[in-house]
């Protein structure tokens, strides 16, 4: 038996799926990218470092903030630049404002619909009305957070090597605060939905990847962790990832000692849960589902309660950045600005704070880990460069489920098997323009 | 009066135009109402209409296979929109094209037989585009007040020609009206003067130098920018570096610069 679905929407990008099923066997189940390839790590080399993160950020719509931060702290890592504790609160702000707007999208608009067999949101909107408006606040809550400190939401301006270009008003601040408070309850009641609804059955054993971070839920440092147990720092990780190209599409599939393993909101829940915020907490222990959990479809439901965590956290770091008010004079390489590289840098008194080096960054993305590796020339210029996006190590581990899991389905008829494929693609939430890139 | 049937797609590209779209929230779902929804993949999984109103592409045709769903969409639509820096300039993926292209390609990919590595063009070399809404990424206000008036065009059975044209300001027009200090005035480089406005002017307000994102003004010359930006300390290269980011360059010049 053949399985081919051409195209799967509500997704990030394009894909499709075939698989042929004998004697009760998968023998092949590829899940293929359409997508171009824009050659991202080849177009970054020969640029400035100044420009890099800026164009970064293009390779992802949805999640531009993590391109865009990653890439400087790859660059700050290779350049030797230290930024103050003030850019990293605006920066874990940001981040905050990435994760909760991405998750709220995946979470209702791409997979919701799945639970009901409802093809079109807008069916699911007029029979949810409020879970449709709730998500719609909780989106535009966080884009506010990127706009106020980034300038945009999509593509962000402000962040630069070093610190920001522009700094927020500290009243902007204090409203993400009273906005925070104020729509927590709906983020809440959106994740106890999500706590209630009942999953697909299955599971498989897999290595779960993430940072883990003593003092915090980790999403903007700490160290590499594989099942939260062995720790390794991020170059060290960044060198036992294998990037593998195939023949069938332009994303390179990763492993770590040939095995496939799992990036994402799971794998932090599975890893830091004892991290999460009180509220998020709540819904994690009344959702009832056992951790480690190994089923991928529980991704929905960490992605939920990581709002209501990301929720709490922002109200956190207000309280944090409230007393002061915000001030260029805190981050070290303010002068080496944008500004001045964008200039002729032989004339820039910056030239001589740049120096050759390599340096890698790792954040926690709306869907996983994302790292990026960077050297730079005495010139200043990027000479090469290396991206690894979430979905690019969660492809392997996906096309492995889809194998088991498709033999076990085959009694269905076949448009349920193509439903089933797609809510366990979806579950997934892959980007596949990230993942290309 | 009969709904219109749109569809919003994309080929090889971030997807942030259609991220913008979303984030309209309530103003999307309004306008959603007013129309058919005949193909975005955000949203639903059916079958797409046969025929479309209009068609919004954002993205760059990258694949053959991109290609394929370019030229059937225009058979299909009755009016087809770009979208975004991709689809009007060609976007960052351009940028390949002003260094060695096939270089770039061996440095990220072992195998290089299976991955395309076309030039990229902008959607209007390849099929007749009817309007373009530039920017990376659009300016969602300035999508929805076009979308507005193309639901009117439309489904009045008015031609293309009748529908308002955008105005051809300068970036420092919307600059102004924000009462942004001028970067270029404080010494950087910035692309404004030359740019085509309406975007609002988010990336100057925010102390960002305008980068061209929505391509140049018509016929602009610009001798006069660059004399004054190489007398502020800028070289030729560097100004040609920024007009590369979202693939301006060749518009701006009549001959594109050969590949090095």
């Amino acid at each position: 038996m053949r399985i081919k679905i051409d195209h799967i929407a509500k997704i990030e990008g394009h894909a499709g799926f075939v698989a042929d099923i004998v004697n009760g066997r998968a023998e092949k189940a590829l899940f293929s990218v359409l997508e171009g390839s824009r050659l991202l790590e080849g177009i970054l080399r020969d640029r400035k470092c100044a420009e890099v993160s800026q164009i970064a950020a293009r390779i992802c719509g949805v999640c531009p903030v993590v391109h865009n931060l990653t890439s400087l702290k790859a660059l700050e890592g290779a350049l030797g630049v230290e930024v103050s504790g003030q850019t990293i609160l605006l920066r874990k702000l940001m981040m905050l404002g990435q994760i909760i707007n991405s998750h709220a999208l995946h979470v209702f608009f791409f997979s919701l619909s799945d639970f009901f067999g409802i093809e079109n949101d807008l069916g699911l909107i007029e029979r949810y009305p409020q879970k449709a408006q709730q998500a719609l606040a909780i989106r535009e809550f966080a884009n506010k957070i990127i706009e106020i400190i980034g300038g945009r939401s999509i593509h962000p301006l402000t962040p630069e090597v070093g610190g920001f270009i522009r700094l927020p008003k500290t009243e902007s601040i204090k409203q993400i605060g009273e906005n925070a408070k104020k729509i927590l309850p709906q983020a809440i009641e959106l994740a106890r939905f999500f706590a209630k609804l009942n999953y697909p059955k299955f599971e498989r054993e897999t290595n779960f990847v993430s940072l883990v971070n003593a003092k915090e839920y980790p999403i903007y440092e700490g160290e590499l962790s594989i099942n939260g147990k062995q720790k390794y720092a991020l170059k060290d990780f960044m060198q036992l990832v294998k990037e593998a190209q195939v023949s069938y599409d332009g994303v390179k599939r990763t492993s770590i000692e040939q095995n496939s393993y799992m990036v994402g909101a799971i794998a932090r829940i599975n890893n830091n849960h004892k991290q999460l915020n009180k509220e998020a907490k709540k819904i994690l222990k009344a959702s009832r589902i056992k951790l480690p959990s190994k089923n991928p479809f529980h991704n929905i439901l960490a992605q939920a309660v990581e709002v209501v965590h990301c929720f709490e956290e922002t109200m956190k770091i207000v309280k944090t950045c409230h007393l002061e008010s915000f001030d260029f004079s805190q981050d070290k390489l303010r002068e080496g600005s944008h500004r001045r590289h964008e200039g002729d840098s032989s004339a820039s008194p910056q030239n001589d704070k740049i120096s050759a080096g390599s340096g890698y960054g790792a954040i926690e993305a709306p869907r996983g880990t994302l790292f990026y590796f960077y050297e730079v020339g005495e010139n200043g210029l990027v000479e090469n460069c290396n991206i690894i996006t979430p979905t690019a190590q969660n492809i392997a581990r996906l096309e492995e489920d889809l194998k088991i899991w498709l033999p076990e389905l085959q009694n269905f008829p076949e448009k349920e098997i193509q439903d089933k494929i797609r809510m366990l693609v979806r579950a997934y939430d892959p980007c596949l323009t990230c993942a290309t890139h | 009066m009969k709904k219109p049937t749109i569809c919003i797609t994309s080929l090889t590209c971030c997807e942030g135009c259609q991220i913008a779209i979303l984030d309209l929230g309530e103003r999307f779902l309004g306008l959603a109402g007013k129309i058919k929804i005949g193909d975005f993949a955000f949203l639903e999984e059916r079958p797409e209409s046969e025929t479309f109103d209009i068609a919004f592409v954002e993205g760059a045709p990258i694949t053959e296979k991109n290609k394929e769903r370019l030229l059937d969409l225009r058979k299909r639509s009755k009016v087809l929109v770009a979208l975004g820096a991709c689809a009007c300039l060609g976007g960052i993926a351009e940028i390949k094209d002003y260094q060695d292209k096939n270089e770039r390609v061996r440095y990220v990919y072992k195998n290089i037989e299976s991955i395309e590595n076309p030039d990229i063009i902008p959607l209007r070399d390849l099929v007749k585009v009817d309007l373009e809404i530039p920017g990376c990424p659009i300016n969602k206000e300035e999508f929805l007040d076009i979308v507005k008036k193309l639901i009117m065009v439309v489904s009045q059975g008015l031609l293309m020609e009748q529908m308002p044209k955008p105005a051809q300001r300068p970036v420092c027009y919307d600059c102004q009206l924000k009462r942004n200090v001028c970067l270029l005035q404080e010494g950087l480089l910035c692309l404004g003067p030359m740019m085509l406005g309406g975007c609002g002017a988010p990336c100057p307000s925010s102390g960002y130098p305008c980068d061209g994102c929505r391509g140049p003004l018509k016929n602009v010359n610009p001798d006069n920018l660059n004399r004054q930006l190489i007398k502020q300390g800028y070289s030729q290269q560097e100004i040609d570096m920024i007009l590369q980011r979202f693939g301006v360059l060749e518009e701006i010049y009549p001959m594109p610069p050969s590949a090095t």
